[in-house]
């Protein structure tokens, strides 16, 4: 460790002054002890516990008897899993600029691979009702990104980090996928230094259940 | 593009460093004693680009970002599931899952314009496009061959984990590809496999090439959309097609840093106690401070593309430090204005030591007239890594979470 310490700092000195130098403050900036093996890392990792299994999770059933064969076919509800990861609005929405990209990517690797979408932007969804744990640590109103592909939510969650992560079951889509009615509106940044200018507010439209075919 | 591991040298794709410090970092002093090939061709046609070129010129016109290596066995212990049963591999499952869907596959595709651009391209723009293309061919080409090793060791051990680095190692092959294309529209190539045993290789220990990589992929991607967005809005200064590739190539990038991320949550030791704290303040310094004493010396390219250097620069340092902060323990407070005008003192002092570099006198009084540079420079950097950083982490880990209002 002390070798590629002096390294790191011999190489930056070298990089900008071209001087063969050692700082004097080293030691202060770099501890050179080793970490100690005994300070192993928590072994609960809060966010992940709901997690099951890594592989998809459609899970079809059959709800009716199927001593009629028609009534069956109509009867026949598909219970689904969704995963969802959850935050305000603002976060979501406004200042998450690189989610809006993500989203975009996936749904263009959609298009070109004629996948159905299976993912969705619910804005103050009605399912939230069942997590009251999770509700009471949320601004509002929120806005949940939700699929059916929790390996996919999973990897939401590592992204946006900043975001609570859970999973329910639904009969169907409408099910799952309602809210309830909101405006939104996002205060202008105080200051904005991009150069270039924010992402447009709507862009969230098209991944809307309401905007999609299948809802 | 693990290429850029600054600290030592460049930074990002575009900010290079200079080779030969000291001296001018012009382009102009520079011979592109570059080895023409061609990746397609079955023989290696090596031939100089300058027929004086030996092989020593063609190192020092190469030195540009570094090659890494680590301690692989190290790695393969960090990653064994048999000695770590507890690690947790849902989010590893996960990013194969996004890496293996492969999103660029059919992205890189090149059409006629990139010719017509460089055809159209002279003088001194024409050089600052070449070095650009050039090093930052090398940085993903570093960032493959880091990558494809770490994939083939780590298949034993954690087949998961090596599989993820071995996609990685696909995109930047891809990359580098591309940007060698690029190349060749000047007329120009880089010789890759001469690179991969040319160059010498600079060793970090794994923790070291997670803060390191993580940084790097971050602010390559804040760099590239930063670029991409400010060129869709001021097409004119579009002078060259390979920006139009941004936006779908720097998520590449983004999700290359996730994956560091999530290497770092599954080895949590390296975040969580008060040396991680300051290393990784030390490693967000080096990284802000390296990128912005670079571009603040190649003010040309940012300029020539419609950018204000330092803007472009402090608009990305901020960003990359707000993701930043979504892993590191702890971060710079960049957005305090004391830290821009540390920053800019501290070009002002580099400005001062290129000088000194470019005069007439013999070494020793060079030498003696930057003593007193370099122990000013050394002063601003210390009481940048001093000023009061900010506590952050993942909210997987950070102690502040049970807080945390989402």
């Amino acid at each position: 460790m002390l070798a590629s310490t002096s390294l790191n700092v011999g190489s930056l000195g070298g990089l900008v002054l071209n001087a063969p130098t050692h700082y004097s403050h080293k030691s202060l900036l770099f501890p050179a002890t080793k970490s100690l093996p005994l300070l192993t890392f928590p072994t609960k990792l809060s966010g992940t516990t709901a997690w099951k299994s890594a592989t998809s999770v459609k899970t079809a059933v059959a709800a009716v008897d199927s001593s009629d064969p028609t009534e069956k076919e109509q009867e026949q509800t598909e219970k689904k899993r969704y995963y969802f990861v959850v935050a305000n609005a603002k976060f979501m929405l406004d200042e998450e600029e690189h989610f809006k990209e993500l989203l975009f990517e996936r749904l263009r690797n959609y298009e070109e691979r004629n996948i159905e979408q299976d993912f969705w932007l619910v804005i103050e969804p009605k399912f939230l009702d069942k997590f009251p744990n999770t509700t009471k640590r949320l601004k509002r109103p929120a806005v949940a990104l939700v699929s059916t592909n929790g390996t996919w939510i999973t990897y939401m969650k590592l992204r946006l980090d900043r975001v609570l992560q859970e999973s329910y079951e639904a009969d169907s889509i409408e099910e799952a996928l309602a809210s309830n009615p909101v405006d939104l509106a996002f205060e202008k940044p105080e200051k904005w230094t991009a150069p270039y200018s924010k992402y447009e507010f709507g862009w969230w439209e098209s991944f809307l259940p309401s905007k999609t075919s299948k809802v | 593009m693990a290429a850029e591991m600054a600290l030592v040298k460049p930074i990002s794709k575009f900010s290079s460093t200079i080779p030969r410090i000291g001296n001018s970092r012009l382009p102009c002093t520079r011979i592109f004693s570059i080895k023409m090939s061609s990746t397609t061709q079955s023989q290696p046609a090596t031939v100089a680009k300058k027929k004086k070129g030996g092989k020593k010129e063609i190192n020092e016109s190469l030195l540009t970002p570094r090659f890494y290596t680590t301690d692989f066995d190290e790695m393969e212990q960090l990653f064994n599931t048999e000695i770590n049963k507890n690690l947790n591999m849902a989010e590893f499952e996960a990013l194969l899952q996004e890496f293996k869907t492969d999103f660029n596959q059919t992205h890189f595709v090149r059409n006629k314009e990139f010719k017509e651009a460089a055809d159209k391209m002279e003088g001194p723009l024409r050089q600052i496009f070449v070095e650009f293309l050039e090093r930052s061919c090398t940085a993903e080409f570093s960032g493959f061959l880091l990558y494809k090793e770490l994939g083939r060791r780590l298949k034993k051990t954690n087949p998961i984990v090596a599989e993820i680095f071995s996609l990685m190692s696909r995109d930047e092959a891809r990359h580098a590809g591309f940007l060698n294309k690029g190349l060749s529209d000047f007329n120009l190539a880089l010789d890759l496999g001469f690179l991969t045993k040319a160059r010498k290789y600079t060793f970090f220990k794994p923790k070291f090439i997670f803060y390191a990589t993580y940084l790097s992929e971050k602010i390559g991607y804040w760099r590239y959309i930063t670029i991409y967005r400010h060129l869709k809005e001021n097409p004119d200064y579009q002078c060259y097609p390979i920006f139009k590739y941004f936006e779908n190539w720097c998520q590449d990038e983004n999700r290359h840093g996730d994956f560091f991320s999530a290497l770092m949550k599954a080895q949590p030791q390296f975040l969580n106690d008060w040396k991680a704290k300051l290393w990784s303040r030390f490693f967000c310094l080096s990284v802000y401070v390296t990128m912005y004493l670079n571009d603040c010396q190649r003010t040309d390219f940012y300029e020539g593309i419609g950018l204000n250097t330092k803007e472009f620069d402090m608009h990305v340092i901020i960003e990359t430090n707000r993701t930043t902060a979504r892993i590191f323990p702890a971060v710079p407070d960049v957005e305090n204005p004391e830290f821009k005008r540390k920053l800019d003192r501290m070009v002002e002092i580099n400005q001062q030591l290129l000088a000194v570099g470019q005069t007439q006198d013999i070494p020793l009084v060079k030498n003696l007239k930057r003593i007193p540079l370099i122990s000013a420079l050394a002063s601003e950097l210390l009481a940048a890594y001093l000023m009061k950083p900010i506590e952050s982490g993942s909210v997987d880990l950070a102690e502040f979470e049970p807080q945390l209002v989402y």
